[in-house]
């Protein structure tokens, strides 16, 4: 019961002993005591320079006054400047010019390309052209006239997107509104079918030309052409946005139609959206080309 | 030191006594900031309880596992906000029970998607993920479109809220059941009732594109479009470091 020296090890014993067995007194390594003291102090210095606890009615901010929101928002400004600087061009020329400038498409291709793919390509497709519901953006054929800078405002402002520039456009329900009964739908659908050279029945669809000019004519134009204040779609460009089998067009005759695009003002900048604008003019000016 | 040590451990009650003293000192520094917790989280203008119909969406949310892999905590990092918008805000999820942060995205991050899409986008994506997104490994929700919302047990729902916390009044608990029909339904003519219960910044209308009937699919996609949308955080936080 006595602490005594190992011979072995020179190790002293605790001066315990079970049984006959001893147990050696070794002392934890150093570096552990060492990393542990260390580690304390460490904490300590955390706390008085860091965000550490909370308080009554705040938490202690620490010497360095350090938050991560701060650090994040100083992070998204010095890139945003960056950038602002970089793209000035993109905002203080015309559009119609930069679609022509050929350096301008070599630099801002790529990015308007990710960006595309990032925003736009779950409506409208990764090759522009669009699904059922959602407008082909590659076919020429535009609802607010195709005009670059309409088609930054659409980007901006969205259609029936809720923001307070909107564009709005509706085609009505003309069967759930009971304005024209099931027949007539029937006659002006078989006419809509003509107007983009599809087979239908002549005897129909002539009837239907009198309900079209009375009814549709106001949106769509005389001639179905479409019209660009409205957001009405031509009828006579075989590209259909909710379908052109003599079902959809009935549907869509029947129930009417909003569709909706978002407003992107307050998700992308403005240069950003500039950069779509400019990558749908260029996708088109490519496909031209081939 | 050895000596003093083992002096205390053969006085067994001072010993005790001891653990106690500093076993104490680590619960009071978990336990004491919960007493104070009111003051430290940032008060931001427009949040408000959940409608029904948008904590019926949720609901179903959470029953279909969408946490699993969709987050609702946009981080501070730059990469974070340039994708998704300006960081989630502790306030934001207030009223959520279960809240939806996460660490894991297998999907992308939905905290502020309301308003990113239209309704027909969500709902065509929800029925056939791959149809409009190539390459997506999220599975369908086609079914969604066709139940029936279960609207019965809305009022018991808002009311274990309310137990929790979330500051639900009478009466929008009592018309919990309607709320969640008229939200719905555009041709309701009482707009100006939901309004006056759950503030402006409210989607009235036909979600999942069948006005006829009131299915699942309207209520998570009415959830879907108010995520992030009540709380303008550059607007309403006025602390210094934001």
């Amino acid at each position: 019961m006595a602490v005594e020296q190992d011979p072995h090890t020179k190790q002293n014993t605790t001066g315990h002993e079970w049984d006959g067995i001893k147990e050696l007194d070794t002392p934890v390594p150093k570096i552990l005591t060492w990393s542990y003291i260390l580690t304390l102090f460490f904490g300590i210095l955390y706390w008085v320079l860091y965000p550490a606890f909370p308080g009554v009615s705040n938490f202690t901010r620490g010497l360095f006054d350090y938050s991560s929101r701060s650090a994040v928002m100083n992070d998204v400004a010095v890139a945003s400047k960056t950038k602002e600087t970089n793209e000035a061009e993109l905002l203080s020329k015309d559009l119609t010019d930069l679609a022509q400038d050929a350096s301008i498409k070599h630099k801002y291709m790529n990015s308007a390309a990710i960006l595309y793919k990032d925003n736009c390509s779950v409506c409208h497709g990764p090759d522009l052209k669009g699904q059922t519901n959602f407008p082909n953006l590659a076919d020429h054929h535009w609802l607010w006239s195709g005009d670059l800078s309409e088609i930054e405002t659409t980007i901006k402002y969205g259609i029936n997107s809720g923001h307070d520039e909107e564009r709005t456009a509706e085609m009505l329900g003309f069967g759930t509104s009971e304005a024209l009964t099931f027949n007539e739908i029937n006659q002006v659908t078989q006419y809509v079918l003509s107007l983009s050279g599809k087979t239908t029945n002549d005897a129909l669809a002539k009837k239907g030309q009198s309900i079209f000019n009375e009814q549709c004519a106001s949106c769509h134009g005389e001639k179905g052409e479409g019209g660009l204040e409205v957001g009405a779609p031509s009828l006579t460009d075989k590209s259909w946005i909710y379908g052109g089998s003599q079902q959809a067009i009935k549907d869509t005759i029947t129930k009417g139609r909003k569709g909706v695009m978002p407003a992107w003002e307050h998700r992308l900048s403005p240069f950003d959206i500039r950069k779509l604008t400019l990558f749908l003019k260029w996708k088109q000016d490519d496909a031209r080309a081939q | 030191m050895p000596k003093l040590h083992q002096k205390l451990e053969r006085n067994s009650i001072g010993f005790t006594l001891l653990i106690l003293c500093v076993a104490s000192i680590g619960g009071l520094i978990e336990i004491a900031p919960l007493f104070t917790i009111e003051n430290t989280i940032e008060k931001v203008e427009g949040m408000r309880p959940y409608t029904p119909l948008e904590q019926a969406g949720r609901d179903i949310y959470v029953r279909e596992g969408c946490y699993a892999c969709h987050s609702q905590m946009i981080r501070t990092l730059r990469s974070d906000i340039e994708r998704y918008g300006h960081f989630s805000l502790a306030a934001e999820s207030m009223y959520d029970h279960p809240f939806q942060w996460g660490s894991k995205r297998t999907g992308p991050d939905l905290a502020r998607i309301g308003g990113k899409y239209s309704d027909t986008w969500h709902v065509a994506h929800l029925k056939a993920p791959r149809k409009v997104v190539p390459g997506s490994i999220m599975p369908g929700y086609g079914f969604l479109a066709q139940q029936d919302l279960k609207i019965e047990h809305l009022s018991d729902r808002l009311k274990a809220l309310s137990r929790t916390g979330v500051p639900y009044s009478q009466k929008q608990i009592q018309d919990a059941k309607t709320d969640a029909q008229n939200q719905a339904d555009s041709e309701a003519e009482n707009e100006d009732e939901l309004i006056e219960k759950y503030g402006e910044k409210l989607n009235i209308r036909d979600f999942d594109g069948n006005p006829d009937r009131l299915t699942e699919m309207d209520a998570l996609v009415a959830y879907l479009q108010m995520l992030g949308t009540l709380v303008d955080p550059k607007k309403t936080l006025k602390r210094k470091d934001c």
